[in-house]
């Protein structure tokens, strides 16, 4: 953790350790103090924790506020609104009701006026121990259904694609709030210090529908910020177009000697060297993330249980890579991997907004995400991963139970729809809440994601009444004020 | 006495309760011995100290009699029906069911607070474990109180007033002040602080040598009349407003006209245009005359049309959050205060009320998110033009009608119109006149005036001269179509002939005498409304006095009838006589030209700065959702901050006026103080009052509050000017002193907030970028309108892949960025550029790697480290000494020592001076203000 300070001036190193140590020691005597006060009145719960950010090292680790049951998350974001009805919400009365209207439903909802009911598109059958009722859009994600929780009952705050994705990420339907791998890497920085605390991976045939403002820092430090590269882009600036190593290598020398220079001259200033520090941190990167991507070193048999080799379907075995990817991040020790599957608004043919042709398109989508989706949580288990790893499904909202009139898809709907859990601390085999007999709302343990992000953060070792950062007068967090841990899919 | 003996018919229900209920009916129930506990146990965990659902608490007296958010009054002494609070425990069919969740009320303490209430709810004063804190009770809530200068002990030292009171406090914790910076450091400092960029080594050196004892003060003013001073210093207001070039959210398209707010904010700036009438110009610049101005209220994202659900609750909901933004913007920006926490509850700190919030919605509930054309002298020259072209053009019409080709003349004649059809012919002498109709473009057909002109030029055909009309059968609909109609001389369908039978009809015109005729005029409707009913061919005949008919002419030499072909136009001086020529062509002529003109006109230009229109009807939102709404708001400002005249009726205009008087106020407590605080953080870093956006009681207390007060009253007395502001802070010694640490001072006070020394900072994204292009000779000066692209895409879904390498107008300073909403720089976003989704008050400053990579690596450094080796290649020649002090001097602005120099030389010998260039564009000393 201290070594990156052997690049320093002795001064400089001296100038850092003592810093840190003073805050540290400042805190953690006063957090004693403050916490037993605290605690005898029994107002611990609302006392808002900063960390302590090392300007010289802001990936850090960092304590969490109690024991963690996860270390790392990766997240599956599937832009676009994934139907609950044609994946994990089995509702035979749609069966019944097929192409009937529904008593009592809206005349008109978001893209307009409402058809009749329809059948889930795809057969669904009861999987492994659990029985759980799965449908055949995405076989090797149905296996799995023992180890995962499922939250049936998720309502969002928006049925627009836009501010739902915000609220998903960022827990306010308005932009420029921080994304959830802001606020968990701005608490908890990460394991690895010659990689990004925190990368966003976007779908190989384009960025998500709400771009980077699902990954973006908000009102945090930039230094939160999601870095994006993928198994296709690698990450921006890593190295100099048109110069050579030897001329790299000198400007890093030259650098170096006018920063220890000036630091010598200005002794004392912390922030000269934490901008020494950043340019060491920045040198390890560039070691260490070429050889991320270079898929070469994986055996065959890795590539084909993600389906990375698939010549038959480019965006499959595209995705397959960035799920490969992903997995090797996490081994890395990288903090939070936000992996998207479905890209920008494109009347459905490139994410899962089926308001037209569902079943035609989702075939399309369920072909990419299935196979090197489930194939990276098979993998993570199998190498002992998944013990300490978080994985999180996830979609901005739902859709409703009739198509819309003269089509043959769905429309948004925010009032009901599911999202899972598995992995690190995740109890297995669970089905949380309930939609209506048509799955058009929540009924039971009706969830706003608020509480799904909550629930993230408690899994994290991280209290969401607790984690804030003040912003213009408001000690912001990422459930704003609302959200309760849904304790029904932890581990006990 | 009624009281009495209504609890004595209680009492006797309450044998059957309890024996101490027994005992205590005998009385009143006492407040602290009986009911408090009650409250205490089932009530206070969401209505006391700690949380106060729906703004109620009931832990102290005067708060639980006036009852929370949504019912009055909750507490009627005598009157349980009236008493909210006793329903909500006892009544199963009440709107509310309290505790909501829970153990219920026992039967028994149902009883106590019944009788409690009855007995006149008796809830002596002094009792309460709490006392209300007087929220209006906090330091920036109260008037500026202008402070006499502090004394201090080392007299010689302040050069001004601010000086005095930094002083005082350093002698007051026994620290120093820094000595003086030196003169270079000092320039290099002002320059990039109140322009953005750094002085060239020609400017150093004139300073240095400059020993006027003015010579500061004379940079200083020098730097404030510069343009790039607005340039610079607008960055800090559109942080702060959010603005950006994009919608925002998941379409995030462009926002093609917001950038004329982003110079009317430079504009502003260098103007020195006083802040009470920036802050009014920014609310209702329209009744101003400064359009762009208005562009403040809608900086926010918005939803666009198609993003919007297409059901009512989804607009609803739109509508509101767009509202939402204007009064979270207007309060943050000016007031320092967080007014947007009151849209769901009352402010959990702050005097502002939920009613106080809705309030504020009332007052710009009439503005929406558009563009608007503005009202400037330019424009009203340009519509003025056009409509004068207007008139002129319709003149030159019926003129031109004149010369159309006579008919039967060889010549095409024009396509027939709906409007009006001219049929020319030679002089001959009419007693009579028939338009046969053989066929139309639908239906029967309509004609609304047929006129017959003379060899003088007058219409004979009206009834008003005596002429008579027949025809071949009418469609009659009374006042509308009737045969009279067809030469009354008035236009338009509603005064027009139709004939009864499909496609055909006739009409004939007999004269009062006859005349020698030339011409007719006939049309369907010459307002322009209706094209249908249209005959399409015809034939026009003439009868003299001898009674023979003469076909004058037909549709048959007229350009064929296409429904959608441009409107025909006379083009042609064909069929004309030399003399009609002569009339006829620079009438032509002068048509085209109006044509243009008024085509042109058609092209104003359009601000992103509002359409104001009657406002909507602003309710109460329960828990602010638009679908619970209570009373309707009545426009108002914060209750606790001022009052204002205005009904519910009130205009839009009159309610923004009314919003923009309020703020601009120089009594208003906090307008002053906000923005001299705003000035002062962009000088040292961080404000007299820390949250600068935040000046309610969870703000942070300013660190020299009577120096804060001074400079606010200052400020106002000044005229409200921003410039003087910044020269008296400049030219203070506390400014000027050296930004050396100092082991003792940093013990005590680590953060300086002291200013025991000037605080050193990292350099803004945009000063970065800016001195870059400039050191390296590449900086494109110009001002002004369209941004230029730091992506290939100005908005839109699909991602945004970042310029790599800038030219042309990609040189311009950063400020005249397109600003993508949500997307920072691929370079210098790293280095903590808002991305205008919220507001930022002030840039948090971090230090990460990938600031690191994209100053090493990115084509943008390696262009200027290429341009920068060429520029000093060019202005010193070959020698690598001169070259590297060259550098040195315009990168850092100082000479290289001798051991950097020979650092340099053999690394430029080796290599080339690219790799020094680079080098310096990423020290430290170069990224940090000195």
């Amino acid at each position: 953790m201290t070594d990156s300070l052997e690049q320093l001036s002795a001064s400089g190193r001296a100038l850092l350790n003592r810093r840190d140590y003073l805050s540290q020691s400042a805190t953690a005597l006063g957090g004693i103090a403050l916490s037993s006060l605290l605690h005898e009145q029994g107002l611990l719960a609302a006392t808002p924790s900063t960390p302590h950010i090392n300007p010289a090292q802001p990936y850090a680790p960092r304590d969490s506020h109690f024991p963690a049951r996860a270390k790392n998350v990766v997240v599956i974001f599937c832009a676009g609104a994934v139907s609950q009805l044609e994946t994990w919400d089995y509702k035979p009365q749609l069966i019944e009701w097929d192409d009937k209207p529904l008593p009592g439903g809206p005349a008109v909802t978001f893209q307009g006026p409402a058809g009749n009911l329809a059948r889930p598109q795809y057969n669904f059958r009861q999987r492994g121990e659990t029985g759980k009722w799965v449908s055949d859009m995405i076989p090797h994600l149905a296996e799995l259904t023992d180890d995962i929780a499922f939250i049936h009952s998720l309502t969002s705050k928006s049925n627009t694609h836009g501010p739902a994705e915000n609220f998903l990420s960022t827990g306010f339907v308005l932009d420029g709030f921080p994304s959830l791998g802001s606020w968990v890497t701005y608490a908890l920085g990460s394991e690895s210090q010659n990689l990004p605390a925190y990368v966003a991976i976007p779908d190989p045939r384009g960025v998500p529908q709400n771009g980077s403002n699902n990954w973006g820092p908000g009102f945090l430090p930039a230094a939160f910020q999601g870095t994006t590269f993928s198994s296709k882009e690698p990450v921006r600036h890593l190295t100099a177009a048109g110069t050579t190593p030897r001329q790299d290598a000198a400007t890093r020398r030259l650098l170096d000697q006018m920063n220890a220079r000036h630091l010598a001259t200005h002794p004392g200033d912390e922030k000269l060297a934490a901008r020494i520090a950043s340019y060491e941190l920045a040198a390890r990167m560039q070691l260490s993330m070429p050889g991320l991507s270079d898929l070469s070193t994986e055996p065959q048999h890795i590539l084909s249980m993600y389906g990375a080799d698939d010549t038959e379907n480019a965006d499959k075995a595209a995705f397959a890579r960035n799920c490969i990817l992903a997995r090797r991040l996490i081994e890395q020790g990288v903090r939070f991997v936000q992996l998207f599957n479905g890209a920008y608004a494109s009347g459905g043919k490139l994410n899962w907004d089926g308001h037209s042709a569902l079943k035609d398109q989702y075939d399309v989508h369920a072909a990419i995400l299935d196979q090197p989706a489930a194939a990276l949580i098979r993998d993570l288990r199998q190498r002992g991963l998944l013990e300490e790893t978080l994985v999180v499904w996830c979609t901005e909202f739902g859709r409703m139970p009739f198509f819309q009139k003269g089509a043959k898809g769905r429309d948004h709907n925010p009032d009901g729809f599911t999202c899972w859990l598995t992995g690190a601390g995740v109890r297995p085999g669970v089905s949380h809440g309930a939609t209506d007999d048509f799955g058009q709302r929540a009924i039971t343990e009706i969830h706003p994601l608020y509480d799904f992000n909550a629930t993230i953060l408690h899994l994290l070792g991280l209290d969401h009444e607790r984690l804030t950062f003040e912003h213009n007068g408001i000690q912001r967090r990422l459930t704003n004020v609302e959200g309760h841990v849904i304790h029904e899919v932890l581990r006990t | 006495m009624f009281l009495t003996s209504r609890t004595i018919l209680v009492a006797g229900w309450a044998i059957m309760i309890s024996h101490c209920a027994l005992l205590a009916a005998a009385e009143s129930p006492d407040f602290v011995r009986d009911v408090r506990p009650i409250l205490q146990k089932h009530c206070y965990s969401c209505h006391a100290a700690e949380k106060q659902k729906s703004g109620y608490r009931l832990d102290i007296k005067a708060a639980a009699f006036r009852g929370g958010e949504l019912y009055g009054a909750s507490l009627k002494p005598g009157d349980l029906a009236a008493s909210p609070l006793f329903q909500f425990i006892a009544d199963p069919n009440a709107d509310l069911q309290m505790p909501p969740d829970g153990e219920r009320l026992s039967t028994a303490e149902i009883e106590t607070l019944k009788r409690w209430i009855e007995g006149g709810a008796n809830w002596p004063d002094g009792v309460d474990l709490a006392t209300l804190e007087d929220r209006t009770d906090h330091w920036s809530f109260h008037p500026v109180k202008r402070a006499e200068l502090p004394s201090v002990g080392q007299t010689a030292w302040p050069r001004n007033e601010i000086d005095h009171f930094i002083l005082s406090r350093l002698e007051a914790a026994g620290l120093e002040p820094s000595a003086e910076t030196d003169r270079v450091s000092w320039l290099r400092r002002v320059y990039l602080n109140l322009i953005g960029l750094p002085p060239t080594p020609e400017q150093v050196a004139a300073f240095v040598d400059d020993t006027r004892p003015d010579a500061y003060a004379r940079v200083v003013d020098e730097l404030l009349q510069s343009p790039r001073y607005g340039e610079r210093w607008a960055q800090h207001w559109l942080d702060v407003v959010r603005y950006a070039d994009t919608h925002g959210f998941e379409v995030n398209t462009e926002r093609p006209n917001a950038w004329p707010y982003r110079d009317y904010v430079i504009r502003a700036l260098n103007n020195d245009t006083p802040y009470d009438r920036f802050i009014r110009e920014q609310i209702v610049g329209d009744a101003l005359g400064v359009d762009a101005a208005t562009g403040f209220l809608i900086t926010a994202s918005v939803l666009l049309p198609g993003q919007i659900g297409k059901d009512e609750p989804s607009k609803r909901l739109a509508r509101q959050d767009s509202i939402d933004e204007i009064v979270v913007n207007v309060g943050q920006t000016f007031l320092g205060l967080s007014v947007g926490c009151a849209r769901c509850h009352d402010h959990k700190f702050d005097p502002i009320s939920q009613r106080d919030y809705y309030a504020m919605q009332a007052l710009v509930a009439g503005v929406e998110y558009e563009e608007r054309v503005p009202d400037t002298p330019e424009v009203r020259a340009i519509r003025e033009a056009a409509a004068t072209d207007q008139k002129r053009l319709a003149v030159v019409d019926a003129e031109l009608a004149q010369y159309v080709p006579l008919a039967g003349s060889g010549a095409t004649r024009p396509m027939i119109n709906a409007r009006q059809n001219v049929d020319r012919f030679a002089p001959r002498e009419a007693q009579r006149l028939k338009l046969t109709i053989l066929a139309t473009n639908n239906l029967e057909p309509c004609i609304d005036e047929l006129e017959i002109f003379n060899t003088s030029g007058e219409n004979i055909a009206l009834a008003s001269r005596g002429a008579k009309v027949t025809s071949s059968g009418d469609n009659v609909s009374p006042n509308r179509h009737e045969l009279r109609f067809l030469n009354d001389g008035e236009y338009g369908n509603s005064r027009s002939w139709m004939s009864n039978e499909m496609g055909r009809g006739w009409v004939t015109v007999e004269l009062a005498e006859p005349q020698m005729i030339q011409r007719v005029h006939w049309g369907r409707d010459r307002q322009g409304k209706f094209t249908d009913r249209l005959a399409i061919d015809y034939r026009l005949e003439v009868s003299s006095s001898d009674g023979s008919w003469h076909d004058v002419a037909t549709a048959a030499d007229r350009e064929p009838y296409a429904p959608n072909a441009p409107k025909s136009q006379v083009t042609t001086l064909e069929g004309l006589t030399d003399e009609e020529r002569s009339i006829a062509a620079p009438l032509l002529a002068e048509r085209e030209l109006l044509q243009k003109q008024i085509q042109a006109a058609e092209q104003l230009p359009r601000y992103f700065a509002g359409q104001f229109r009657t406002p909507d009807d602003i309710h109460l939102l329960s828990r602010g959702d638009p679908e619970q709404p209570k009373e309707r708001a009545i426009p108002a400002v914060l209750s606790t901050f001022g009052t204002v005249n205005l009904t519910s009726e009130a205009g839009d205009r009159e309610r923004r006026v009314a919003l923009a008087d309020w703020i601009a106020n120089p009594g208003h407590p906090l307008t002053a103080r906000v923005m001299v605080n705003r000035i002062w953080q962009g000088h040292f870093g961080v404000g007299l009052v820390e949250t600068a956006s935040d000046f309610g009681r969870s703000g942070m207390p300013a660190s020299h509050p009577e120096l804060h007060d001074w400079l606010a009253d200052e400020f106002v007395q000044s005229g409200w000017s921003i410039k003087e502001l910044h020269r008296r802070i400049v030219l203070s010694a506390t400014y000027r002193q050296s930004s050396a640490y100092r082991e003792t001072p940093a013990q005590q006070d680590a953060d300086v907030r002291l200013l025991w020394r000037f605080p050193p900072r990292r350099l803004d994204a945009e000063i970065l970028r800016d001195s870059m292009l400039a050191t390296s000779g590449q900086l494109d000066l110009t001002m002004y309108g369209r941004g230029f692209d730091l992506f290939n895409q100005r908005g839109g879904l699909s991602g945004f892949t970042p310029v790599e390498h800038f030219t042309g107008q990609g040189l311009r300073r950063m400020i005249y960025a397109h600003k993508v909403r949500r997307e920072r720089d691929a370079v210098f976003g790293a280095f903590d550029c808002p991305d205008a989704g919220q507001s930022t008050a002030r840039r948090r400053e971090s230090t990460t790697p990938l600031q690191a990579l994209n100053l090493l690596n990115s084509g943008f450094t390696l262009d200027c480290a290429a341009a920068l080796q060429s520029r000093v290649i060019r202005e010193v020649g070959a020698d690598p000494a001169d070259q590297i002090r060259r550098a040195y001097q315009l990168v850092l602005n100082r000479d290289p020592v001798d051991e950097e120099l020979a650092d340099c030389l053999v690394v430029v010998q080796e290599h080339d001076l690219t790799v020094l260039c680079r080098a310096l564009y990423n020290s430290n000393e170069a990224l940090f203000l000195p």
